[in-house]
């Protein structure tokens, strides 16, 4: 039966070109919008590292205390959502997780071997070698350093391939030595292509933007005094002048991430922060009593606020948009199954039951729907080139169409337009049998 | 005209009518809040930076290394980019408006002051910095060149001997009398930092609407510091009028010419800098247009769709009409009528619908509350937009033959 | 075949309550060729309705091929229809959008038949009414009294028991209508049930039997002779 009715729904459909051309229009249009929104939307909301999201958590200490000057508010669960390098050191030296890594983001100058080509910025994340497993990035060649050079402040890097290709011409490097600031390190390891979106790791600095180039052992960038080039912040006093005042100082400036894998583990650790904060005060250093935090990486992005409300407001507009479309072409439908009521009441009269009714227009519903749906897409892909075109290269990142996203667009399509139809549909399956008849 | 039969005649297809009432409806709520945030992005995007935008070229200069001769360097490179044709004056800072990236600090009047009287953005300069920025001064001096000094990285902790600030800052500082001559505390620097100067305007780095700064957009004070650091820096070579383009090449070329062991991360000019500062706003506006624009659109062909339906239905019952003497104006005005009266009311529910939409906004995201304004306007285009609509239906009902009576249907 | 006894179904609007039937008892018998007149607002039309499963009936009984259909949910009542019913209306009621073959397809499908028997029924009952080689155009295409024929054809398709025609020659010249009625009579001798409401006696002589209706209530004239009435007729 349901090719029957599939093939009354293209036929009906034929029949009444201009409003179905305006109906498939209204759900194209609309699906188009909210598609073109969703898909940046999905991939700002996107979970970056969804196996392990549940095992990695960003920590907090509060070292600023309830009294903080100027920079952070008040508010409780606003807190510094990065360490001081004395709390990164006390917690890497505790090592209380099963894996753990303080980082943060510097940069420097490389200078080509070939002595032709000019110097150039690379982008560094200084971390310890479990930052590696822990996010699970993908080496083409070579591996992570050893937690011996971490221990050694060795002279040891870790590169991407993008970069590799860019100074060595791709290839085995491993072995090899860049130079930066007019230091050499060496080549240990090569990273495949890895781009979790947003950089969950390091959401104060360009949530969307490339990572870095080059990975060194933090212990290795805090001995070149490679200050950071991300945020860094400072309740008041910034301490003693010089390199070792700041590292002495509460000015807040690493991220520090503690993969936790089991409840028990994060409970643990819960516990063992508290500890550790409670111990500061105890020293005098923490006036006020303990105040930590960890989050995982789901809750992390929330609490950074990672989708920002520009985005929530404009995928708001385009759905009631889309709920626009639908309103219309649930007006359209009425139209045209009111206008073909005396078929409807000849195959009453010849035996089709409210139910056939009802089943035949519903389809011929979700056959606008899935025509409407086809057309969102390209009109999606449309709306995301022009996005491209209209919007910085950070977010013009995120307008990239997944399988996913295809799905989403039809089903979407499909299930709305049969929803906008259920009333079309409802009035037509209450067409009499005997109205025609009378009519005569 | 009269409105019973028509009301009556629109009881037949409530349905219908409800409809094309809530599409409208929407169609304003949408309208009135988009026009309303359109209208603050694009006040928000063209707020002035003070400086003289169209000629002042920005340079990202990094050394590589730290070179020891870092003063002697940087004092060489702004001498040689003064002395380029084209060139007004030339500067150094640690970062430049609508960069998006910079370092604020908290001011106070008195050494222990728990909270900050004001935020302000710091900028480095030297002598010439209110030259190159292009700059006006209102108020007391610029720096005297003995009173530049270096800074050593953000970790350097010497006090200035005096700053600049912006009119707005000064204000906020010393809201009832002149602030040059008095003096405040930062939050790091131990000591009073005499304020010797105002500039009319300096924008603090950051342009995000609701992001860090905008709260204090308009604070900013420079002082008179040589940033020298592992950190990337910035010349700002300030060209005669029409000439930055020129000056750009030329200043990029001399930098290279003087010393290959640097890197120079980009070169554009504040205008440009400008666009790609505000291109998310910019993008957002146009997106705004674009789903306006087509929700119009979507609506109106909806109701030509649904009123041709009507006009099809009833073509009999019209012709029955102007058999019995209607013109065709009369069936022009019918349809007109009943148009008005279901956009009316999707009006008045669009109206509420866009202050509770822009209420719950106002909650949810920091937005503000819609100007009553707006939604006036919206209403007046949903109106005409639902008379357009229907002229073309309407015009096809009053080309239905009155002969058309006299057969049967 | 079709018995209704002491059946009424009345109008009601908000103030007043009308009789379109009232004590109405009706029986035809298998093979029997039954003409229904009477003038208009007689309740003729109202008779077909209800004869054809099309609406309700307010009281009485109404036995059709030997079951009770009072109380039927619509589904039993779309399925009995669909079964035991044929329709020949006096507007042909063909669906614009179909086809010839497709239209005889219709209740064939509600039917449930597959797709080989479907075609082997619309080719038997075009084959019957003369029109095998338009099974191709569409409705728009042909006469009113090809129409009309096809529409007969998409009454016979499904073997029903009993065929109801509404002035089935009220919309077609006179040629065309002696063709149609032709086929009836046809259809008759090859063991049809056929219950044909007109408002033209002319008509209503070519039955076996006519049953005259006035004010919602029958008048039997089976006891009149019908041989002498048949014998005007051809005159």
């Amino acid at each position: 039966m349901f090719n029957y009715y599939f093939g009354l729904a293209v036929r009906s459909l034929r029949r009444n070109i201009v409003l179905t051309v305006l109906m498939i229009a209204a759900v194209g249009v609309g699906i188009g919008a909210s598609m073109t929104t969703l898909t940046v939307f999905r991939a700002m909301d996107n979970d970056p590292i969804p196996q392990k999201s549940r095992q990695l958590f960003a920590v907090q200490i509060d070292n600023w205390g309830p009294d903080t000057k100027s920079i952070v508010a008040g508010d409780k669960e606003r807190f510094q959502q990065q360490l001081s390098y004395i709390d990164a050191v006390g917690l890497m030296n505790a090592k209380a997780a099963h894996s753990q890594t303080a980082m943060y983001r510097t940069g420097a100058a490389l200078t080509p071997a070939n002595p032709s080509l000019l110097p150039f910025q690379v982008q560094i994340r200084a971390a310890y070698t479990d930052f590696f497993p822990m996010f699970q990035t993908p080496f083409l060649l070579g591996g992570p350093w050893s937690a011996d050079d971490d221990k050694n402040h060795a002279d040891v890097a870790v590169i991407t391939q993008k970069l590799n290709d860019k100074v060595f011409g791709g290839g085995n490097s491993i072995g090899k030595t860049i130079n930066l600031d007019n230091h050499e390190y060496r080549i240990v390891g090569i990273l495949g292509r890895w781009d979790p979106t947003p950089q969950f790791y390091d959401l104060n600095n360009d949530a969307f933007g490339e990572g870095a180039a080059v990975y060194l052992p933090f212990t290795r960038a805090i001995d070149g005094q490679m200050p950071s080039w991300g945020n860094n912040n400072c309740n008041g006093d910034i301490g003693q002048p010089g390199w070792e005042g700041r590292l002495r100082s509460e000015c807040v400036w690493i991220q520090f991430w503690a993969e936790l894998p089991t409840a028990a583990d994060a409970e643990n650790y819960r516990t063992f922060l508290n500890n550790y904060a409670t111990e500061q005060q105890h020293l005098g250093r923490f006036h006020w009593p303990a105040h930590t935090r960890i989050r995982d990486v789901r809750e992390w992005l929330v609490y950074q606020h990672v989708v920002s409300d520009e985005y929530r407001i404009l995928v708001l507009v385009s759905f009631s948009f889309l709920l626009v479309c639908l309103l219309n072409a649930m007006g359209l439908m009425l139209a045209k199954i009111m206008g073909r009521a005396g078929d409807i009441g000849v195959r009453r009269a010849l035996g089709a039951s409210r139910r056939a009714i009802f089943g035949q227009c519903l389809i011929e519903a979700g056959v606008v729907g899935l025509a409407g749906g086809l057309l969102g897409l390209a009109l999606t892909a449309l709306g995301l080139m022009g996005l491209r075109s209209l919007l910085s290269e950070e977010v013009s990142r995120l307008t990239h169409f997944s399988p996913a996203d295809i799905t989403i667009a039809i089903v979407l399509a499909v299930v709305a337009t049969t929803l906008a139809g259920l009333y079309p549909t409802w009035r037509a399956a209450q067409v009499q049998p005997a109205w025609q008849l009378k009519a005569q | 005209m009269q409105f019973r039969p028509i009301i009556s005649a629109m009881r037949r297809n409530k349905v219908g009518a409800v409809l094309i009432a809530v599409q409208m409806a929407i169609t304003l709520a949408i309208l009135c809040n988009a026009l309303f945030l359109i209208e603050q992005r694009v006040a928000w995007s063209q707020r002035p930076t003070g400086t003289d935008e169209a000629n002042v070229v920005v340079i990202q200069n990094q050394w590589v290394g730290s070179p020891p001769d870092l003063a002697a360097r940087l004092q060489g490179d702004l001498a040689a980019l003064r002395s380029l044709p084209g060139v007004q004056d030339a500067t150094s800072s640690n970062t430049y408006p609508l960069s998006g990236g910079g370092s604020t600090t908290g001011l106070s009047l008195k050494p222990d002051q728990k909270n900050a009287t004001a935020l302000a953005s710091i900028y480095f300069g030297d002598e010439h910095a209110i030259a190159a920025f292009g700059l006006k001064l209102i108020a007391g001096r610029n720096f005297n060149s003995d009173e530049v000094v270096n800074k050593m990285g953000y970790t350097d902790l010497n006090p200035p001997a005096g700053i600049i600030v912006t009119r707005t800052l000064a204000e906020k500082l010393f809201p009832n009398g002149s602030a040059v001559g008095q003096s405040v505390y930062e939050e790091s620097i131990k000591g009073q930092i005499p304020i010797v100067g105002v500039v009319d305007r300096m924008q603090v780095p950051w342009v995000g609407a609701g992001g860090w700064g905008s709260k204090f957009s308009e604070s900013s004070l420079f002082m008179p510091f040589h940033f020298l650091s592992s950190y990337p820096t910035y010349y700002l070579v300030r060209s005669q009028p029409g000439q930055a383009a020129a000056v750009m090449q030329a200043a990029q070329k001399k930098l290279f010419d003087i010393s290959r062991a640097r890197v120079i991360g980009k070169a554009l000019t504040l205008a440009a800098a400008r666009t790609e500062a505000y291109k998310d706003d910019k993008g957002l506006v146009v997106i705004l247009a674009v789903v306006c624009a087509s929700l119009l659109a979507v609506t109106s062909f909806g109701i030509v769709g649904l009123t041709s339906y009507w006009v099809a239905q009833r073509r009999r019952q019209i012709g029955i009409r102007r058999a019995l003497g209607a013109t065709r104006n009369a069936i022009i005005q019918y349809f007109q009528t009943e148009n008005l009266l279901i956009a009316g009311a999707g009006a008045v529910l669009g109206i509420a619908m866009a202050v509770s939409l822009n209420l719950w906004m106002v909650n949810i995201f920091a937005m503000q509350r819609l100007n009553t304004g707006y939604a006036l306007i919206g209403a007046i285009v949903v109106l005409v937009l639902g008379q357009i609509a229907v002229l073309w239906p309407a015009l096809r009902a009053a080309s239905v033959p009155p002969a058309l009576a006299t057969r049967a249907a | 075949m079709l018995k209704m006894t002491h059946l009424s179904k009345a109008y009601r609007t908000e103030v007043v309550e009308t009789y379109a039937l009232r004590d109405f008892s009706i029986h035809v018998r298998e093979g029997e060729f039954v003409a229904v007149t009477g003038p208009s607002g007689s309740g003729k039309t109202t008779f077909l309705t209800i004869a054809g499963l099309l609406e309700e009936f307010s009281g009485g009984e109404y036995q059709l091929d030997g079951a009770n259909v009072r109380g039927l949910n619509d589904n039993q009542r779309s399925r009995l229809r669909n079964e035991k019913i044929g329709f020949i209306f006096q507007a042909f009621n063909l669906i614009a959008d179909l086809n010839v073959q497709d239209n005889i397809d219709v209740p064939l499908r509600y039917r449930g038949f597959n797709a080989a028997e479907r075609r082997r029924r619309i080719q038997e009952a075009l084959g019957r009414v003369g029109l095998s080689a338009r099974s191709r155009h569409y409705p728009a295409e042909l006469s009113g009294g090809q129409q009309q024929r096809v529409a007969i054809a998409r009454a016979l398709a499904g073997s029903p028991r009993l065929l109801l025609a509404d002035e089935p020659t009220g919309n077609l010249d006179t040629q065309m209508a002696r063709g149609v009625l032709d086929l009836l009579e046809e259809l008759h001798r090859d063991g049809a049930t056929i219950v044909m409401v007109t408002h033209d006696p002319e008509l209503a002589v070519r039955a076996q039997r006519e049953v005259h209706i006035v004010d919602g209530q029958v008048v039997d004239l089976a006891a009149q002779p019908r041989l002498v009435a048949a014998a005007n007729a051809n005159t």
